[in-house]
């Protein structure tokens, strides 16, 4: 009797074997995080990220945005409006960043994240600050000098590019934007 | 003995000790390795994304919020930077990815016909568009929920559904050309 597999269940069974890798790829990494001048310092990205979360844009410095954006809005429309503002420098050793506010007019919103080339584009990561009373959204980002794409998500789910910053769609069709931090 | 979990060794990296990490690393190595070969259907560049994903995960550590969920964390970056990957061999070669040698030459010999299905499943996974291939074997080789899934991607569940599906109807077909060949 000839036994009638899915030949889906077989592909599946072998893609979950095991491969082989070099064997010395946690020496690799080990060696390029000590190499790394940025991993001079213990937990300096630690430290580093922390400190920055406790900077939070006001209320008016919100409003002053919202207030800049507000032609922008358009009816049943999600708004993205990356406030790009070399507004201070970082103390110490990060100097060089730029202080970068993101903002997002988006009322229905519940919540919304940002992603990017500066966090690995984790969702969870870097999170939108809603003011109290209107529907702006907006977090501030130390960035280096350089050019990073970004996006907004909203509600945990939908990808917004930004329609009034340059803008690329990813290789799997979701829209980005681009911001460039001037140098130093 | 019982190993230490992830958060207990997250902390310990926290605290100065990198030689936790590498513990990390080596608990994760495999499975994401597996993941990157059969995303990026070459073994160097799924090397190099893998030890490019472990070092930034380092550089980001503070951004795993969660310590118990490191493996999740560590697992989105890689198909993000296997997404860079992919995408830079597109311009590179004008192709998707080959698949000429990872799964044939990663997978555990056992026979002549097993490495002749091994071939074919290689040649048709090379087939789908990346966006599929990722959906794919998020779903179906690693077993995650469409929930994480949305989570790592940042891709909606119904997109990653549908995705799913052409992926396996896609494949199925395929699987029928090489039978009929």
């Amino acid at each position: 009797m000839t036994e009638s597999r899915d030949p889906l269940d077989s592909l599946i069974e072998t893609l979950k074997e095991p491969v082989r890798l070099r064997p010395d790829l946690t020496r690799r990494v080990m060696a390029a995080i000590a190499d790394d001048p940025a991993m001079a310092t213990e937990h300096k990205p630690v430290r580093w990220w922390r400190r920055e979360w406790t900077i939070r844009v006001t209320p008016v410095r919100l409003l002053a945005t919202a207030a800049g954006l507000a032609g922008l809005v358009v009816t049943g429309q999600f708004l993205f409006r990356p406030a790009v503002k070399p507004a201070s420098s970082v103390a110490g050793s990060e100097a060089s960043n730029r202080l970068t506010q993101f903002v997002l007019v988006a009322p229905e919103a519940a919540a919304v994240t940002l992603v990017g080339d500066f966090n690995d584009w984790n969702v969870g990561a870097t999170p939108l600050v809603r003011s109290v009373g209107d529907g702006v959204w907006s977090v501030t980002v130390p960035l280096a000098p350089g050019r990073y794409r970004y996006a907004f998500v909203v509600n945990g789910t939908v990808w917004r590019g930004d329609p009034e910053a340059p803008g690329l769609e990813d290789d799997f069709g979701q829209p980005n934007s681009v911001v460039t931090i001037g140098g130093a | 003995m019982t190993a230490e979990s992830d958060g207990r060794l997250l902390e310990r990296v926290r605290a100065g000790d990198r030689e936790a990490y590498a513990l990390l690393v080596d608990r994760y190595q495999d499975r994401l390795g597996r993941y990157a070969v059969r995303m990026l259907g070459n073994q160097a560049d799924a090397e190099e994304a893998l030890q490019d994903t472990f070092v930034r995960a380092f550089r980001s550590l503070a951004n795993c919020t969660r310590p118990e969920g490191f493996g999740a964390w560590v697992f989105g970056i890689l198909v993000n930077r296997c997404r860079t990957y992919a995408a830079r061999r597109i311009r590179a070669d004008g192709i998707i990815v080959t698949n000429d040698d990872a799964v044939g030459r990663a997978a555990v010999p056992h026979s002549e016909e097993r490495d002749a299905i091994r071939d074919a499943i290689g040649w048709a996974l090379g087939q789908l568009p990346a966006e599929q291939r990722e959906a794919f074997l998020l779903k179906h080789v690693e077993d995650l929920s469409y929930d994480s899934m949305e989570a790592m991607t940042g891709v909606r569940a119904a997109s990653l559904r549908m995705r799913v599906f052409r992926a396996r109807e896609e494949l199925r077909k395929l699987l029928a050309e090489t039978v009929r060949d």
